[in-house]
């Protein structure tokens, strides 16, 4: 099943684009690629920069038709999404690159890197699990900050994730200072337009829930240090600003004791 | 001159030129029928990156025996619009009479190349300069592509990367 997929893939692409398989989900399959569809090749840059190809495969228990469609409708879904959020000052997505609404294709900057002594690629997951020997340094508290805020400006402007885990929180390191992460939020395919709160809580219990799974010893500071960060976002909104984050906390409240109780339970 | 192939579509190779202190695009413009070239008015380009993701995208219409205009060359121009009106992509890309810088595309079927014989700069009373960011950052005009692409008014963009950005969405996302 796989393998078939790469080969469409590969096969649609051609020879001169040679492509390496990242995850396959039940909804997309990625890829990186070295080279730029489009941009002609600069003979010093070959090799570096790498890019996203995320390829939404035919469903075959679909009808043909309807599948064209949906397929349409979500790589446009996301593409149209990551166009809207780039312009959003101080929001940090990956640039869109190229979109094949027929195909199911779009291709994306690639954002992040491998952490040092193979601790994984740098999403937040992994950005934690490297620092647990020192868990409460200042460069987890500084990047955990700027994860809340990052959250915080995509609430403030009224859209939401719809898949806030800490594997789609990538951290970049920033070209100036080693000890500078600048996370950004990738995989936008549930994304969308929402000024309800309950979708908003929802974002941010599913974070809370990643890091509390992954990083239990720790989950309670490193949560407070990304609502601080989210926080700050609404409050420099003046009194509106302050009015919708109370409304907010206590629906993300709300969300959590349902949440509880649901795991109690059953 | 550019000469170069997008990687996923070998059978056409792709020339662009740019042309400063141009005299003649009113002639130009009234062959403009006759020429088996893309002419472009520089002033609406910021960058190689926006024309190349224009260009990319002729070739994924084609692909799809979607082209709305009578060629690939005119269907570049319709390609770099944000909107699927052809008579306004040719009205705002398209040379106007008094249009100094001109870009210049031309597209072959990459067999074809060493019979390709045409010397655009014989058609061009002008002077050919490198087709590079730097000259194009010089001659386009930010606010006549903030016009045409309709960018947000909450949208400042601070430098030609963020321009290049916003209109590559816009060209890859048009009339989805
Ligand atoms: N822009 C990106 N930069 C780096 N890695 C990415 C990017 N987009 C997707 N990925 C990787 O591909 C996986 C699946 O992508 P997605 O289907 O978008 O969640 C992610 O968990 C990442 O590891």
């Amino acid at each position: 099943m796989s393998q078939e997929i790469i080969d469409i893939v590969q096969n649609y692409l051609t020879p001169n684009i040679p492509i390496t398989l990242v995850s396959q989900g039940a909804e997309a399959v990625v890829f990186t690629t070295h080279v730029h569809p489009y941009l002609p090749q600069d003979s010093n840059k070959t090799g570096e920069t790498k890019y996203i190809i995320k390829y939404r495969p035919h469903k075959k228990y679909r009808h043909p038709v309807i599948d064209q469609q949906l397929t349409k409708k979500r790589t446009l879904g996301e593409s149209r999404l990551l166009a809207k959020l780039y312009q959003i000052d101080g929001l940090k997505v990956p640039k869109l690159i190229a979109c094949d609404q027929y195909n199911g294709c779009i291709w994306l900057e690639f954002l992040g890197s491998q952490l040092p002594d193979n601790n994984g690629f740098s999403n937040l997951k992994h950005f934690l699990w490297w620092n647990k020997a020192d868990p409460y340094n200042n460069v987890v508290k500084e990047s955990l900050l700027k994860v809340g805020q990052q959250i915080g400006i995509l609430h403030w402007n009224d859209y939401v994730h719809g898949d806030l885990t800490s594997s789609n929180i990538v951290m970049v390191q920033d070209k100036l200072g080693v000890n500078v992460w600048n996370p950004h939020l990738i995989d936008f395919g549930l994304g969308g337009v929402s000024n309800m709160v309950e979708d908003k809580g929802v974002d941010l219990y599913v974070l809370e829930r990643a890091i509390i799974s992954t990083h239990s010893a720790f989950s309670d500071q490193y949560v407070e240090w990304i609502m601080q960060g989210f926080s700050q976002v609404y409050e420099q909104h003046g009194a509106t600003g302050e009015k919708k984050l109370k409304e907010l906390l206590k629906r993300f409240h709300e969300v959590r004791m349902r949440g509880r109780k649901r795991t109690m339970i059953g | 001159m550019i000469q170069t192939t997008i990687p996923q579509f070998p059978d056409f190779t792709l020339k662009i030129s740019l042309f400063k202190d141009v005299i003649n695009s009113a002639e130009i413009r009234s062959k403009i029928a006759d020429y088996p070239f893309a002419f472009i008015d520089a002033k609406t380009i910021c960058s190689v990156e926006q024309l190349m993701a224009a260009l990319y995208r002729v070739f994924i219409e084609k692909n799809y025996n979607r082209i709305r205009t009578k060629s690939l060359t005119s269907e570049c121009l319709l390609c770099l619009a944000p909107t699927s009106n052809i008579g306004e992509a040719f009205r705002r890309f398209g040379l106007k009479d008094d249009t100094k810088e001109v870009i210049c595309v031309q597209i072959i079927p990459t067999e074809d190349l060493p019979l390709d014989e045409v010397d655009i700069s014989s058609l061009i009373d002008g002077f050919e300069v490198d087709m590079n960011d730097e000259h194009l950052k010089q001659f386009c005009d930010k606010n006549i592509i903030r016009e045409i692409y309709k960018f947000d008014a909450s949208f400042q963009p601070n430098s030609i990367e963020e321009v290049t950005r916003a209109v590559v969405s816009a060209i890859q996302l048009r009339g989805m």
